[in-house]
């Protein structure tokens, strides 16, 4: 088995397959990038055994033969390396020998036999989205998905779709972000929690790609394939809580404002609020917006008055300041609405501008109840 | 009697036929009449009546129409809760000068200890003999004192010489007397509990004691183990003074049955905001919301639920209450609803400081 191949164009492929690769691994053979060549086509693979990517990369070659070459070590050599062409060659002894400008590095392998095979989709349903969209559908949720292992089905993100729209669902309990797409759909009703791994190396991927993916999924796995690349990886399994039912129907209290004013308060005087609570506080009167802070144990204090629009009766709701920022930092709109009902209601966050035809995004926050 | 626990020297004043007496005090053109303080109308009750109304069997909580009924003389007063407040606190200051141990029940009932009292006077009774002169010479109202060796004792005592008298009950008495008592002059045995006890054979404290412990428990629950000991002379529980409440609540009966949740909503409104006012006042707020129906047929119907968070604004509590009254269907035609608050922040004086920084970050209801 024998390939050449250009240095940098490898590496820029192996960066990308590398995120599958976890940093300890209880199967030593995970540790590993499989090579399977096929004349001039060089498909490699990396896996976690719950999500496998693999790409095709267009090498000079006549051979064909499958091996396992450590990641870690290839990479960190590839990095090196000015570009170049780069020559492969399987040796007798288990070795694989790179020939390179400057002179031959050989690394031992693994039989490519025993890396594991990555399952193939039975009775896929599917549909197509264009790279981008589905990549910023990821960047609006993904923040808002848990971390709970008792939770798994929160610590994933809910595609739902339909002949009407694709919905992306990610709650954490406390937040909840709801982006939805009436101008792409699919053919079938489909629903399925993606596990946010794999979806963290798409958004990277696919961030600005105009090229379509094509989804296929079925009960347990779901394959992205896009231009020479594809994954596939394993749903996480469970129902995924009703969050329609937790969307607040009556929000009589609405305020608009600044994003970035209101964003800038909030930062600021959430330097003041308890470090553990992270708790600011909001009290809405007339057009006047106050935002205040309070850490008891250090008698820390911090105050700021901001003018919006406000419709509703006067109303004071306690949040945590974090869950304020996070939402605020993923909108890109100027202005910003939150509706609210009760003080132990969930507030309702939305754009006011900036979004594309066919685009929603609906951001829901739980409040922090004042003990006072 | 044993002393294998510490010898308490407690004393129940009441006084007698307070809001009536006051009335009668204050005018004189009542005295010697049969008097009730409360409202007269359809749906109102007897508060309290006067020695001479008693005798026509008006009694306190009952109906005014039967007390009209019963007496056709009677004279109906409006409450004038003030004013009974204000001699109610000249009373406790007459006790503050005796001891601290002073837990006050209502406006005109109160435990004392008084096994060390400010006076150095080692008997109870001549303690309560002058204290009730003292009342008298004061405020020109009678009372009446029971004076034992724990407060369940104390205050069945104090009904046995009623009015204007007092009793002791010896240490060396205390098992004799508890067991020639009636079961329905036992504090805490209602008409409900009565009845029930006369079926099992139980009228009066030795019949109780014959009872095992495990038997009692079996058919009054709980409260079976506090009949078992009570009956034994053991009622450790001890005079609190500073008595927190242990709830906040707001009440409202309402001059016709209400028979549509449509209807009760405006009632709740102002009933939330009755306590919204009174929690403001006593600077509370709770976790549980309690919410009280009493049907046209007086049974009642209790419905609570817990929040994970104190509350303390009227939105929040009707809000609670709404849903408690929606959660299930009413039974029959409502005369009285009620809201009330518990679990509350002053419960327990050790956190309440700590609790200041807390807050409950919420979830969805998932």
């Amino acid at each position: 088995m024998k390939f050449i191949v250009s240095s940098t164009y490898l590496l820029k492929q192996l960066q990308v397959l590398g995120g599958v690769i976890n940093n300890s691994n209880t199967l030593p053979i995970l540790d590993n990038f499989l090579f399977d060549l096929k004349q001039d086509k060089l498909t490699v693979s990396a896996s976690d055994l719950e999500t496998t990517m693999s790409s095709v990369l267009n090498v000079d070659s006549d051979n064909e033969g499958t091996i396992a070459v450590p990641a870690k070590l290839l990479l960190e050599t590839l990095k090196t390396f000015p570009e170049q062409p780069l020559t492969f060659v399987v040796e007798d002894n288990n070795t694989v020998e790179i020939s390179s400008n400057h002179g031959k590095y050989a690394l031992a392998y693994a039989d490519g036999a025993e890396f594991p095979k990555a399952v193939e989709l039975a009775n896929p349903s599917s549909t197509s989205i264009m790279g981008d969209i589905l990549a910023t559908a990821i960047d609006k949720t993904i923040f808002a998905a848990g971390n709970d292992d008792l939770r798994p089905v929160m610590s994933g993100v809910f595609f739902q779709f339909s002949p009407e729209s694709l919905t992306f669902v990610a709650t954490d309990a406390h937040k909840l972000v709801k982006y939805q797409r009436t101008d792409v759909t699919a053919s079938q009703v489909a629903e399925f929690i993606m596990p946010k791994k794999p979806l963290t190396l798409l958004k990277g991927i696919l961030a600005g790609s105009e090229s379509d993916v094509l989804i296929e999924y079925n009960d347990s796995n779901a394959k992205f394939s896009f231009e020479n690349t594809e994954l596939i990886c394993r749903l996480i399994d469970g129902k995924y809580p009703n969050y329609e039912a937790v969307i607040p129907k009556e929000n009589p209290n609405q305020l608009s404002i600044s994003r970035t004013q209101f964003l800038s308060s909030v930062k600021r005087v959430a330097i003041f609020s308890n470090k553990t609570t992270h708790q600011i506080r909001l009290k809405i009167a007339g057009a006047e917006l106050n935002i205040s802070a309070e850490d008891i144990d250090y008698s820390n204090k911090a105050e700021e008055r901001l003018t919006c629009s406000y419709q509703g009766d006067d109303m004071q709701i306690g949040f945590n300041s974090r869950f304020l920022t996070e939402m605020l930092n993923n909108l890109n709109s100027d202005d910003v609405s939150l509706e609210m009902s009760l003080p132990n209601r969930a507030g309702i966050l939305t754009p006011i501008d900036g979004l594309d035809e066919g685009e929603n995004v609906t951001m829901l926050v739980m409040p922090v109840m004042l003990n006072s | 009697m044993s002393n294998d626990f510490p010898r308490r020297k407690i004393i129940h004043v009441d006084m007698d036929a307070f809001y009536a007496s006051v009335e009668q005090l204050d005018h004189p053109e009542l005295r010697g009449k049969p008097i009730a303080v409360g409202g007269s109308s359809k749906r109102g009750v007897v508060a309290a009546a006067s020695y001479e109304a008693r005798k026509f069997g008006v009694r306190s909580a009952m109906s005014s129409v039967i007390a009209q009924r019963n007496c056709p003389e009677l004279i109906f007063v409006k409450p004038r809760f003030d004013r009974y407040r204000e001699i109610s606190h000249q009373i406790r200051n007459i006790f503050y000068e005796y001891t601290d141990l002073v837990e006050p029940l209502s406006l005109d009932e109160a435990y004392l200890d008084v096994t060390v009292n400010k006076k150095g006077n080692p008997s109870a009774t001549l303690i309560a003999q002058e204290i009730r002169q003292r009342i008298f010479d004061t405020t020109g109202l009678n009372a009446s004192a029971g004076i034992s060796i724990n407060k369940f004792i104390a205050k069945v005592a104090s009904d046995v010489n009623k009015p204007n008298g007092q009793k002791t009950v010896n240490p060396e008495e205390v098992l004799q007397f508890l067991e020639d008592l009636e079961i329905r002059k036992f504090y805490g045995v209602g008409k409900v509990t009565a009845e029930k006890m006369y079926k099992l054979g139980i009228f009066t404290g030795k019949d109780l004691k014959q009872k095992t412990e495990q038997f009692l428990e079996e058919h009054f629950g709980k409260s079976g183990r506090y009949y078992y000991h009570v009956v034994r002379g053991i009622h450790t529980s001890p005079v609190k003074p500073h008595r927190i409440p242990k709830s906040v609540g707001a009440e409202r009966t309402f001059s016709e049955n209400l028979s549509s949740e449509i209807f009760m909503l405006e009632r709740l409104d102002h009933i939330a905001s009755e306590l919204e006012r009174r929690l403001k006042k006593s600077k509370t707020a709770g976790k549980t919301v309690t919410l009280k129906i009493k049907y046209s047929d007086f049974t009642l119907n209790t419905r609570s639920k817990t929040l994970p968070y104190y509350i303390a604004e009227k939105e929040l509590i009707l809000e609670t209450a709404k849903e408690l009254l929606y959660q299930e269907k009413l039974q029959n035609s409502v005369r009285l609803l009620g809201i009330s608050l518990a679990n509350l922040n002053t419960e327990k004086d050790t956190k309440t400081q700590k609790k200041e920084t807390v807050s409950v970050q919420l979830k969805f209801d998932f």
